[in-house]
């Protein structure tokens, strides 16, 4: 008897997933996370910057956290409903208002001003955490393989009384396992941090989203939020600051333009073909920051030879060849890949592998292709509601 | 927020679930009619709205609930004044304002709660949802559309021809005359509850007399050849509409005369004509409303409001009048707004200064409020005399 659903992944976009599912009265819910990092140029230090109590898989906001103190990030993009809860409302506005004592939130969230602060919106997450009962596996699924009536994933699980290592020392320390489930949710995040080819071997060269400091002059490399926050941390830190971008970044609140936010704008964005869509989302995931004279790139003639550091806002790898479990699964299946994203169905299914069933989901930036802001909580929200429909109805 | 057109109705339609069944509740209690028709106003400004702005609106920030709101109310109380509902000004108001927040509590909170989905879904409800909310907005409408027929008076039909009056009505009564349907002689109306329509009358002391009754509607009657008055409405409250009154030849008589009907509430008197004869439409002692009338030709006044009524006179043409157009007398208070007074006569050769063929006469205690009438060819536009007191707005 396979398990009703899987979700693979421990991340934010998992710990939706995953309270979606148990508001949906689906209880048969096993979370894989994996404890140690995969290839690429991974993110910083596992368990560096978790929840006070938590292990790094055991903590969804681990990743987030350390990415959002890598760039002193104090607010989020996203607004009143940019939270892990299956529901838009209660909002972090309302939250803050409660514990606030003031109706200012609110009223800022109405006219579309509100930005919770990092530390409010992890504060959530830690009591869903808590109160949820998550408490993910600690494995990295290292194969899905489709099945009568489900998926078998395959998994490397590493014994609870020894502490998570990479390499090949770590690997003989690991147990084998596997399982059959329904529906699976993979939800395996952004491959690495993505750093332009001729500056890797730069020895001034950090990520944005690795801890740095800043030096007398600092180059920026990169037009998005993360570049912009730099430029002001920067400016903030009393460094010269330059910025390098390929083009302009465009001025809007949010990721993407709001009707895509939901199924007014979704519908056209379904019926495109798929060259018309790969076309779109690049169009609608260009770099851009929110509008506001803070945000404005500093004036400095761009240059990256004279600076001292240069951090490179450059975002994450992309393309699912950089991911070992889909890059793998589309192999295996010839599943259908357009301009490096696997070709979803609308709610954010594999096509060739789900039927009546079963399904095969994805989720997080991977799914962008069926939802062009699921690398965003509202993403995550979108394609856990769907899925949740597909364990409820199959 | 971002609805499709679908999941824009289809959450109007759930929103206006609560209110049209307290507007069904209140209806049921108050054995009045208004909270139901205000509503059904509010549901249809609401849903035609929500066509018109659907396309502007791709995405519809919280804050504008506000404006949208004020339009919607804007719309719902013009169809209001415009289809006549007895609405008081104050609860319309403040149904409305309930109706709105409860619409914003549905959106804000409760809908995204019930259905997880509902804002990624543009608002979309499904259609078992919104057919349950059909269900449940028809069924006060149909129920109240029920029991309106089921309270109709009894109906009789007056065939054509002539029929020798006078007619008397004494019980509740709907009597709507086929096309040539004449009665000769007058028709007197003893109940209330009486609705008189599509005849012509012709010949006697009065051509239709209502006596100490009120709810008297009379619609489409056609009057000509009276002694005295064409209608003559005592200790009653009459809604006369669409009327024609034809007084040539009559030289003593008056078109509408509504007296002493104060205890009866409120009379009035639309989109009637009266031609000749001595006053055009008189009211005596009572509380009316004279709205888009025409008077022709009168011998004394053509419209007046006198002996301490209260009332509207608004949007009437009074065409030659001799002596006085329109006249606020013996200390009443009257409204008199965008009214067209032209061609008054003189009538002072005796040296009564008060018939020196005035547009607007406002005299004995009487307080007159004037706005935008158009007074033209008349030897004096406006008269004040005996104390009265005009205020222009």
């Amino acid at each position: 008897m396979p398990g009703r659903a899987a979700i693979v992944g421990g991340g934010l976009c998992g710990f939706v997933a995953y309270l979606t599912l148990r508001r949906a009265g689906i209880d048969d819910v096993t979370v894989f996370a994996a404890p140690w990092a995969a290839g690429g140029r991974p993110d910083p230090g596992p368990g560096a910057g978790s929840a006070a109590g938590a292990s790094s898989h055991a903590d969804p906001a681990a990743s987030f956290r350390r990415r959002a103190a890598a760039i002193r990030q104090t607010h989020m993009r996203s607004e009143s409903d940019g939270h892990c809860l299956p529901t838009s409302f209660p909002g972090l506005a309302v939250r803050d208002a409660r514990t606030r004592r003031s109706l200012r939130p609110l009223v800022e969230s109405v006219a579309d001003r509100y930005h919770p602060t990092v530390e409010t919106f992890l504060e959530q997450v830690e009591e869903q955490r808590r109160a949820s009962g998550w408490a993910p596996v600690a494995a990295r699924i290292r194969t899905i393989r489709p099945v009568e009536g489900g998926f078998e994933l395959a998994w490397l699980e590493a014994p609870a009384d020894v502490p998570p290592a990479p390499g090949r020392e770590g690997r003989r320390l690991r147990r084998q396992g596997h399982g059959t489930f329904a529906h699976v949710l993979v939800a395996t995040g952004h491959p690495g941090l993505f750093v332009p080819e001729e500056l890797r071997d730069d020895a001034r060269v950090v990520h944005a989203y690795e801890p740095h400091d800043y030096p007398a002059s600092v180059c920026v490399v990169g037009a998005g939020l993360a570049a912009a926050t730099e430029w002001r941390n920067a400016r903030a830190a009393g460094s010269s600051v330059a910025s390098v971008r390929r083009r302009e970044p465009l001025r809007r609140p949010l990721n993407v333009p709001r009707p895509y936010l939901s199924r007014r704008g979704l519908a056209r964005f379904h019926r495109l073909a798929d060259d018309e869509r790969a076309a779109a989302l690049r169009e609608l995931l260009a770099p851009s920051i929110p509008p506001g004279r803070e945000w404005d790139p500093p004036e400095a003639e761009p240059h990256v030879n004279g600076a001292d550091q240069v951090v490179c806002a450059t975002g994450f790898l992309r393309g699912i060849e950089h991911d070992p479990l889909l890059s793998r699964l589309a192999a295996e299946h010839d599943l259908h890949v357009v301009d490096g994203r696997l070709v979803l169905a609308p709610d954010a299914t594999v096509p060739a592998l789900t039927d009546g069933a079963r399904s095969l989901a994805l989720a997080g930036v991977a799914a962008q292709w069926a939802y062009p802001a699921a690398d965003t909580l509202m993403g995550a929200r979108w394609v856990a509601h769907a899925f949740a429909r597909r364990c409820r109805t199959r | 927020m971002s609805y499709t057109l679908t999941g824009r109705l289809e959450s109007r339609l759930a929103a206006l679930v609560v209110p049209v069944l307290a507007a069904a509740a209140a209806s049921a209690a108050l054995a009045e009619w208004w909270p139901l028709e205000l509503a059904g106003l509010m549901a249809a400004a609401g849903l035609a709205l929500d066509l018109l702005y659907h396309r502007p609106l791709a995405y519809q920030p919280g804050w504008a609930a506000v404006p949208l709101g004020l339009l919607e109310l804007a719309a719902t109380m013009l169809l209001v004044r415009r289809l006549g509902v007895a609405a008081p000004l104050g609860w319309a108001l403040l149904f409305f304002g309930l109706a709105w927040l409860w619409s914003q509590l549905l959106a804000h909170a409760l809908l995204p709660l019930w259905r997880m989905s509902w804002g990624e879904d543009g608002g979309e409800l499904g259609w078992r949802v919104a057919g349950v909310a059909v269900v449940a907005l028809a069924l006060p409408f149909a129920a109240a559309g029920g029991v309106y027929r089921h309270n109709l008076p009894p109906l009789v039909r007056l065939s054509a021809g002539v029929h020798q009056g006078p007619l008397v009505i004494d019980r509740r009564e709907r009597l709507v005359g086929a096309p040539g349907a004449v009665v000769r002689g007058g028709i007197v109306v003893r109940h209330r509850d009486v609705t008189v329509s599509h005849v012509r009358v012709e010949g006697g002391t009065y051509g239709i007399e209502v006596l100490g009754v009120r709810n008297v509607t009379l619609d489409h009657v056609d009057v000509a050849g009276v002694e005295l008055d064409g209608i003559h409405a005592r200790h009653s409250s009459v809604h006369v509409r669409h009327c024609a009154i034809d007084l040539r030849g009559s030289p003593e008589a008056q078109g509408i005369d509504i007296s002493y009907g104060l205890n009866q509430g409120m009379s009035d008197v639309e989109r009637c004509t009266v031609v000749g004869g001595r006053d055009g439409i008189v009211v005596h002692g009572s509380m009316a409303m004279f709205a888009h009338n025409r008077v022709e030709a009168t011998r004394m006044t053509g419209i007046s409001m006198v002996e301490m009524s209260m009332g509207e006179v608004a949007h009437n043409t009074v065409s030659g009048a001799r002596g006085i157009g329109i006249l606020c007398g013996d200390r009443s208070m009257c409204e008199i707004a965008h009214n067209r007074v032209d061609g008054t006569v003189r009538d002072d050769a005796g040296g009564n200064r008060m018939r020196a063929g005035i547009g607007v006469e406002v005299e004995f205690w009487s307080e007159a409020e004037l706005h935008r009438n158009a007074l033209t060819e008349n030897p004096q536009h406006l008269g004040v005399f005996l104390n009265g007191t005009v205020d222009w707005r």
